[in-house]
């Protein structure tokens, strides 16, 4: 029973993400290489993250806006290194692109740089996931469970990978919305990743209150929906511009 | 096929190398956490001959103890590196492989043997006790078997790489954690010496290997293509072209290298025993090659992406026609292949004839090597994500992804300079910062965050 319950509450928080991996990314080993190049940065940011913050842990526990403080660094931090990881990618493009036009095979497509985000914004969602969730797990496969005070209708384990998979759903999906605004220089999509991050972390903020997790959670998961319709709208959009081009587009 | 995008084959030989790894740490890990419990007792190996780790020592004395643990068994695998090199350089091959098939033998048979007994005790499975022999021993002789002879097939001895790696990895995470890190740390710098530094012994390994065109006598993975071989190859070549800017570049390896191009001559030796394996090899390269045809891969591309293909890359393959039997066989032909061809106006001649087609098949076989790793490198890599499973999931991610990094990192610069490379340096260092960054500054920050569900 115990490892069970701890192996749902992992795939609670990472099988979507394994679904997606399994189907589109184990396919194209260069998508693989993608996944770990972007799951490694996000955990370097953690990393430096923590050793910014780490002189001031730990924070009090019944204070509310070091937290806010916190989490609002965390955001800025990780969307200016989004930033330089589109950068990053940008000049890989032209480098496949060129590499491509050497051995004369066509160029990257329109799917292949969507799926290219995906996979980038997919290592961040696992990063996450794997760090703020499954990395507490192991006590689940053992014979007890954990309540926090907080939230003490749900263990802390499921709470836990519930919103990790919301913060799955919108790190890998925002990357795609990402990317396709810097390509196109839109300003809306670009100004909107960062605003949709910084929400749904100031929305986990919503759980210091007692048995905040009631509403916090269902407005994580709206915002989850959000970035999920307006990803796929835009990718919709995308794909039938690129088709009434009736060439696949550059 | 003209119209597939670069995306689909791109960086296979570095994912080729990757899995097995990944999959070694995984499996290490699963081990140290079902298998902790059960065994604490401190082992006594060559890797603490001098200190014995006791957890109330002090500091100090925990770290010279462990220093000097390091020191000795860095200087006892140098000496028998040497040895194998001297060895090798008065040509007692045999010796070698027979000696590396025993060692096979016995570290799947006791170590493996002890692994399984815990398993078989800590999960209660009910076997008896000759079952179990026996069992045991079919899997050793198989595995002893698929060391250093060409009739097995290339997965299986993929498999027993990987189960040897896993079996001595999790036979040194019993190593007191100090002394563990230690070792770690020295062995990354000792590979980093020992394969670059002239006169270094690895290096005069692979020097010597590939001057006399012979196989190394030495326990490494090779990430060949297995089933769909040439798609595989081409698609390795090019990730090369892209990193390396377009260099020619031999059939490369991390840390152990062999070169691809066999001499006919150079193998006549020591192959009387290989015969009746030949047999089993040639009916093997038939079905792989024709998967590979029946991909159509490789036959339908114009010649001018062929010329292409074999200017970037000598790795390459020849259409062999096997006369003398009745049997025709084709594998995919490109131009620059002069060893195979000459072989093939030799093979006419006399009674060398039989042995020359074997070769050459031996050839057509060893030409398809792709990237080969040590297997010290997968036993390290799991050893530090092992050592990093006893204290944390956390640590064992980060560990696994700064390792895996790293050996991405190392394969970019093999393709850069085409050469043998150390393979633990670089994932060593990153892992063993990884593994203190992540436990020192990270635990805190994110266990603080999470319990009180703070995310973002």
């Amino acid at each position: 029973m115990t490892v069970a319950a701890g192996i749902g509450y992992a795939l609670v928080a990472l099988g979507p993400s394994l679904s997606l991996f399994v189907s589109v990314i184990s396919r194209k080993p260069f998508l693989i290489l993608t996944v770990l190049s972007s799951t490694l940065l996000w955990l370097v940011s953690l990393i430096i993250l923590s050793g910014l913050w780490r002189p001031f842990l730990p924070l009090k526990a019944n204070v509310w806006w070091p937290y806010a403080l916190l989490v609002l660094s965390s955001v800025c931090f990780q969307e200016g290194l989004r930033f330089l990881f589109w950068k990053v990618y940008k000049r890989l493009e032209d480098v496949l692109d060129s590499f491509a036009d050497r051995i004369s095979r066509p160029r990257l497509f329109l799917t292949d740089k969507l799926q290219i985000a995906l996979a980038g914004g997919l290592g961040h969602g696992v990063a996450h996931a794997v760090f703020f969730c499954l990395s507490l797990l192991t006590p689940a496969f053992g014979p007890a469970t954990f309540y926090v005070d907080r939230c003490s209708k749900v263990p802390f384990f499921l709470v836990s990978a519930i919103i990790a998979l919301a913060f799955v759903t919108i790190h890998t999906f925002s990357m795609v919305i990402a990317f396709e605004g810097y390509a196109k220089g839109n300003k809306v999509d670009q100004g909107i990743v960062p605003v949709i991050h910084l929400a749904a972390g100031m929305l986990t903020l919503v759980n210091f209150a007692s048995e905040g997790c009631v509403i916090g959670v269902p407005l994580l998961y709206l915002v989850a929906s959000v970035t999920l319709l307006h990803c796929g709208k835009m990718v919709w959009q995308r794909l039938k511009e690129s088709r009434n081009q009736s060439d696949p587009s550059r | 096929m003209e119209s597939s995008s670069i995306l689909d084959s791109l960086g296979v030989e570095i994912i080729g190398v990757m899995a097995p790894v990944s999959i070694c740490m995984f499996l290490v890990v699963l081990l140290t956490y079902s298998l902790s419990v059960t065994s604490d007792s401190q082992i006594r190996t060559a890797a603490n001959l001098i200190y014995i780790e006791n957890p109330s020592d002090s500091a100090t004395v925990k770290l010279e103890g462990s220093l000097a643990n390091a020191i000795v068994f860095v200087v006892l695998v140098a000496a028998v590196t040497f040895v194998l090199v001297l060895l090798f350089y008065y040509n007692f091959t045999n010796f070698l492989k027979h000696y590396m098939r025993f060692s096979a033998f016995f570290v799947l048979g006791t170590m493996g043997g002890a692994i399984f007994l815990s398993i078989i005790q800590h999960f209660s499975i009910p076997v008896d006790s000759i079952t179990c022999f026996i069992l045991l021993f079919n899997f050793t002789i198989l595995g002893t078997l698929s060391v250093f002879s060409g009739g097995i097939p290339i997965v299986l001895r993929q498999c027993y790489m990987v189960v040897m790696g896993i079996v001595v990895a999790a036979w040194f995470t019993k190593l007191p954690e100090w002394t563990t890190w230690f070792i770690l740390v020295a062995l990354a710098l000792y590979d980093l010496v020992a394969v670059l530094a002239p006169g270094g012994p690895l290096k005069l390994l692979v020097e010597l290997a590939s001057s006399r065109d012979e196989e190394l006598p030495a326990m490494v993975y090779e990430a060949r293509p297995t089933v769909s071989g040439h798609q595989g190859r081409n698609r390795g070549s090019s990730l090369r072209v892209l990193v390396g800017g377009g260099g020619v570049s031999d059939s490369g390896s991390v840390e152990l290298q062999a070169v691809g191009n066999h001499v006919a001559n150079q193998q006549g030796r020591g192959n009387s025993h290989n015969l009746d394996y030949n047999a089993v090899a040639v009916r093997d390269i038939d079905s792989v090659d024709g998967d590979g045809n029946g991909n159509g891969d490789g036959v339908s591309r114009s010649p001018h992406e062929r010329h292409f293909a074999s200017a970037v890359s000598s790795e390459h393959s020849t259409e062999v026609r096997v006369r003398g039997n009745n049997e025709i066989r084709e594998t995919e032909t490109d131009e620059e292949m002069s060893p195979l061809v000459e072989l093939m106006g030799w093979g006419d001649n006399n009674r060398e004839e039989a042995r020359g087609l074997e070769e050459s098949d031996n050839n057509v076989d060893s030409l398809n090597r792709g990237i080969k790793l040590g297997l010290g490198d997968f036993i390290f890599y799991s050893v530090l994500v092992g050592r990093a499973a006893m204290y944390d999931l956390m640590t064992v991610y980060a560990c696994y992804l700064a390792i895996i990094s790293g050996l991405g990192c190392t394969l970019i610069l093999l393709s850069v300079y085409n050469r043998a490379l150390p393979a633990l340096p670089i994932s060593i260092m990153l892992g063993v910062v990884f593994y203190f960054l992540t436990r020192l500054l990270m635990e805190p920050f994110v266990v603080g965050m999470t319990t009180n569900l703070m995310m973002f």
